[in-house]
């Protein structure tokens, strides 16, 4: 996740205003130090149809180049691999099965989000304008959708941290909050048998 | 008959020559648009079996028709955009386009995704109506996944709407989802190699065929383009579309009628005038040429409704053979001298002129029973315009040249005549002209062996490279393109097309998993047969049981009450109908895959993606019922390769045909007359054997042809040759001299931009040069010396 942001801010740093870009590159350098890291994490989400929030709890993976998994724990046990455009849910057994592959259109921010935090942040940052708060020990950045046509769906994404990234924060314009804090982030270390396959690392 | 007999039927056949121009000028300029037909799917034969199969390829070559697709392309993505933005601008502001497409029009996701609302029980995905199935299928974790899916949720279908995310996920199947084009900054993008690539679409005013059309919406692109490039220098067009390939091809024949025309136009009258050494005489041929050529126009018109291009480049070179008949005429004119009488002139020449023509005749009308649109035209063209060339030798020329020439022929022409004359033919007497036939045929044996064959459809279809490459990068880029492989599904009713359509896709699916395929675009999975969508809904329906308080699942998950109990209340739905479909504004881009009621029922076209295999492809139809793979060059290089071989066979039958022709006029002598067309046909046959040029239906066509022109050519001297005792080799320099003025037009086709064309020019030039060479060798030792 700190690589991927890294790699993200080093992109956003060229059009930012001179002390952000400073901000930003103190964090990069913060951040860009691990290539493989696992952290837990809560989601929360409110929507207009729900009583009361979602919330679910699990684990994340997330390795520079490849993509991440999505370890579910609570309140259902499942793991999903988003590496690029890809969805795939990895069964019991440890084999894939591909639920989104490469489609677009109604799909499109939510892959739009995938691919940023997956290391492809280029199609993400042309789509997106970005303000940064904050300073190194605490810092915010909040993306907000460049096109009219975005942005009656989507409000905003925050991402927060210190020397780690804290929390994601996607509003959506229907009054949906789904809020991701992370904790314990670490090394990945070594990564098991499945994860590297749904990985699709060697 | 007097000359008051003569100059009536002058006039009555300058009355009927100016009906036909009168004819041919009305249907050229007085009825619309010029029915100059420029596309070259109309060239194409029939060759499916299915009536529907036909009418589909025309309308997948015309869904992308009407319109020009351009992208602009830069690496600098802002540089890009504004660009393709300046472009519609200006392409809007010429007003040539019935509409421009740059900037999107402004729209809301929830637009396309309520239409879809009524019928969401009965559009499952492929997994979902799998997963149902199952016993243990759990729906509260299914909404429980929804509910708590990473990042975000609430895009594409919302979870009031459809809590259990199985409409999304049929959505996520959409064809329109899989486009690799997106909406960015209100255009539509596609990103590929550090270059950012942008589609602006303009809509013609009309046909892409249709002259004024083409012209005028060129011109206005380039006009725009001019002024894009100058503002953002280095961005790059890539343009697709009908139009820019009719436009190439309507440039390639204009040049090539231009070229042959007017070359042989010119080259035939210089010898004219050489050979005749006045000017009347010139006069004389070209007024018959022009009024046979004028009424193959006229008929051919009257017949086809419109003609192609590709018979107005052969009608060009038509000129050099009918000039022939008058030629005749005046050479017997020019030898007659003082004691010229135009009647008995045109007795003298009538029993040759007749024969001429009828071998003439036999060769186009062979030409004539091929299947394809193009040479049946030409073939009409070319027996309207020899005939009535004929006939004005008989009933317009006495009348215009009825005065006795007063200048022999150029004798530089008889005298060359006549010294070939006379070496071809004492070579070709007894022994030594037996031996020298046989060695002729051992040196051309070799060059049989080597022959080979060609059976392209560029042949008939060339593009030019710039274009065709254009359109594979945007197809490549966008999806959007011309295919000429697909799959046809037919059908009685909407329904039994439909699911027939899916019975294909299983097996395109498989084919998918095996990734010998990259995917389709097709009807069924936008409208699933009636039968799918009552699946569908019976496989959710224990759900939406009462027992099975799907209520409290929802309301245990968290969704408000009155959520739930509203999204219960949408069940069961409708089930979507094609006519549903095709009023959706999303439906747009795909409705040209269904093809609607006609006589033979309903048809839809599949496409498949990523693979180019017709076996494999084919494969995928085995055992179902009336699905076909549609592969329309295929198909045309398998009837080019058939009628090669039949036309073979033809030649063979025309060579008995015409053999019997004279048998009948000459008796034994005939199989000296048949030498110099055999020999002319062998020979070219061998150089191209030598040359490893692979032989075409085109060659063959055009070996017909030699046939029927080098037949003429023996039957001309051995005809002349008692008129002309007096005078010896003017008979052969007449032969000649029709030779020359068929080679100056005939020969210039091999310049044609039309491989076709192209190889019935070389053919003919060839064939036509040995056989006016050995022509001299028809005539026996009596003959010659008499």
């Amino acid at each position: 996740m700190r690589a991927l942001i890294a790699a993200l801010l080093c992109l956003l740093a060229g059009s930012l205003h001179a002390q952000d870009a400073d901000l930003l590159k103190h964090v990069l350098d913060e951040l860009a130090t691990h290539a493989r890291v696992r952290a837990d994490f809560v989601q929360s989400r409110e929507n207009p149809a729900l009583v009361q929030p979602q919330v679910s709890k699990g684990q994340l993976v997330f390795v520079t180049g490849h993509g991440m998994l999505w370890q579910v724990t609570q309140p259902y046990r499942e793991t999903l691999a988003l590496t690029g455009a890809r969805t795939a849910r990895i069964d019991e057994q440890g084999q894939l099965q591909v639920l989104r592959n490469g489609d677009r259109g109604v799909a499109q921010v939510t892959q739009m989000l995938q691919s940023m935090l997956s290391g492809q942040p280029d199609e993400a940052l042309r789509q997106f304008d970005v303000q940064t708060r904050g300073n190194a020990a605490h810092w915010t950045l909040r993306f907000t959708p460049r096109q009219e046509r975005m942005s009656r769906v989507l409000r905003a994404i925050e991402l927060s941290g210190d020397t780690f990234l804290q929390s994601i924060q996607v509003e959506m314009q229907s009054g949906e909050i789904t809020d991701i804090a992370f904790s314990g982030t670490r090394d990945a270390g070594a990564l098991s048998p499945i994860e590297s396959r749904a990985l699709g690392m060697p | 008959m007097n000359t008051r007999g003569l100059t009536l039927r002058a006039l009555l056949f300058a009355g009927f020559a100016l009906g036909m121009v009168l004819l041919g000028a009305w249907q050229l300029f007085g009825r619309g648009p010029l029915p100059i037909q420029t596309d070259l799917l109309a060239m194409l034969p029939v060759t499916e079996r299915h009536p529907l199969a036909e009418a589909a390829v025309e309308r997948l070559a015309h869904a992308n028709g009407d319109r020009m697709v351009l992208v602009v392309v830069d690496a600098d993505d802002a540089k890009a955009k504004d660009a393709a933005r300046a472009l519609g601008k200006a392409l809007t502001a010429t007003n040539a386009f019935s509409s421009v497409i740059a900037e999107l029009p402004d729209f809301d996701l929830n637009q396309f995704i309520a239409p879809y609302l009524p019928y969401r029980f009965s559009l499952l995905s492929d997994a979902d109506r799998a997963n149902l199935a199952h016993p243990q299928y759990n729906a509260s974790q299914t909404l429980a996944r929804r509910l708590n899916e990473p990042f975000l949720a609430g895009v594409g279908t919302r979870v009031q709407d459809d809590p259990f995310g199985w409409l999304q996920r049929w959505m996520d199947q959409q064809p329109w989802s899989r486009s690799p084009l997106v909406p960015e900054d209100d255009l539509l993008t596609a990103h590929r190699d550090d270059l950012t690539y942008v589609m602006v679409i303009a809509n013609l005013r009309g046909s892409s065929y249709d002259d004024g059309v083409q012209r005028v919406a060129l011109e206005a692109l380039d006009r725009a383009w001019h002024g894009v490039e100058r503002d953002y220098q280095g961005v790059q067009l890539l343009r697709t579309g009908a139009v820019f390939y009719a436009a190439a091809a309507r440039a390639g024949a204009e040049r090539d009628v231009h070229v042959v025309g007017l070359a042989s136009t010119l080259g035939i009258a210089l010898l004219l005038l050489w050979t005749f050494r006045s000017p009347r005489p010139l006069l004389v041929a070209f007024l018959s040429t022009a009024i046979g050529v004028v009424s193959a126009l006229a008929v051919t018109l009257l017949v086809f409704g419109q003609i192609h291009l590709l018979t107005l480049v052969f009608g060009a070179a038509l000129l050099g053979e009918a000039v022939d008949y008058s030629i005749q005429y005046l050479c017997a004119r020019a030898y007659a001298g003082t004691g010229w009488q135009p009647q008995r002139g045109a007795r003298q020449v009538r029993p040759a002129l007749l024969l001429a023509l009828g071998t003439s005749l036999l060769g186009y009308a062979l030409l004539g029973l091929v299947p394809f649109p193009a040479l049946r035209q030409m073939a009409c063209f070319a027996m309207v315009g020899m005939t009535v060339a004929c006939l004005s030798v008989f009933w317009l020329l006495p009348a215009l040249a009825a005065s006795p020439s007063t200048r022999a022929l150029t004798p530089a022409l008889i005298t060359i005549s006549w010294a070939w004359q006379r070496r071809v033919a004492r070579l070709a007497q007894g022994r030594t002209g037996a031996a020298l036939f046989v060695l002729v045929i051992a040196l051309a044996i070799p060059g049989w062996l080597r022959l080979g064959h060609d059976d392209d459809i560029r042949l008939l279809v060339t593009p030019p490279a710039a274009l065709t490459q254009q359109e594979a990068r945007i197809r490549d880029i966008t999806g959007i393109g011309n295919v000429s492989q697909f799959y046809l599904v037919t059908g009685d009713t909407p329904e039994q097309t439909l699911q027939r359509e899916e019975a294909l896709e299983q097996r395109l699916q498989a084919l998918v998993a095996q990734q010998q395929l990259d995917g389709w675009t097709g009807v069924a999975s936008m409208v699933p047969s009636a039968e799918r969508q009552h699946d569908n809904q019976s496989a959710l329906a224990p759900l939406f049981a009462p027992g099975a308080a799907l209520d409290a699942t929802l309301q245990q998950a968290g969704i408000k009450a009155s959520i739930a109990e509203a999204y219960l209340a949408g069940w069961p739905g409708r089930v979507l109908k094609i006519d549903d479909w095709l009023s959706m504004p999303l439906s747009l881009p795909f409705r040209y895959l269904w093809m609607s009621q006609s006589e033979h029922g309903y048809a839809s076209i599949v496409l498949p993606q990523g693979q180019n295999d017709a076996d494999i492809l084919r494969s995928a139809t085995n055992g179902l019922q009336d699905t076909h793979l549609v592969d329309k060059p295929a198909s045309v290089s398998a009837l080019f390769g058939r009628y090669r071989e039949y036309a073979s066979l033809w030649l063979l039958a025309a060579l008995l045909l015409v053999g019997a022709v004279f048998a009948w006029r000459y008796g034994r002598s005939a199989v000296r007359v048949m030498v110099p067309p055999l020999l002319g046909i062998g020979l070219t046959m061998a150089t191209f054997g030598y040359l490893g040029e692979p032989l075409t239906l085109f060659h063959w066509m055009a070996l017909m042809l030699v046939l029927g022109v080098g037949a003429n050519y023996a039957v001309f001297l051995r005809e002349g040759e008692p008129h002309t005792a007096h005078l010896p080799g003017a008979s052969y320099a007449s032969v000649l001299l029709s030779a020359v003025t068929a080679l100056l037009s005939f020969g210039l086709l091999g310049l044609s931009t039309m491989p076709a064309l192209q190889h019935v020019g070389i053919t003919l030039l060839l064939g036509i040069g040995i056989t006016a060479l050995f022509a001299p060798a028809s005539l026996s030792a009596s003959e010659t010396y008499s």
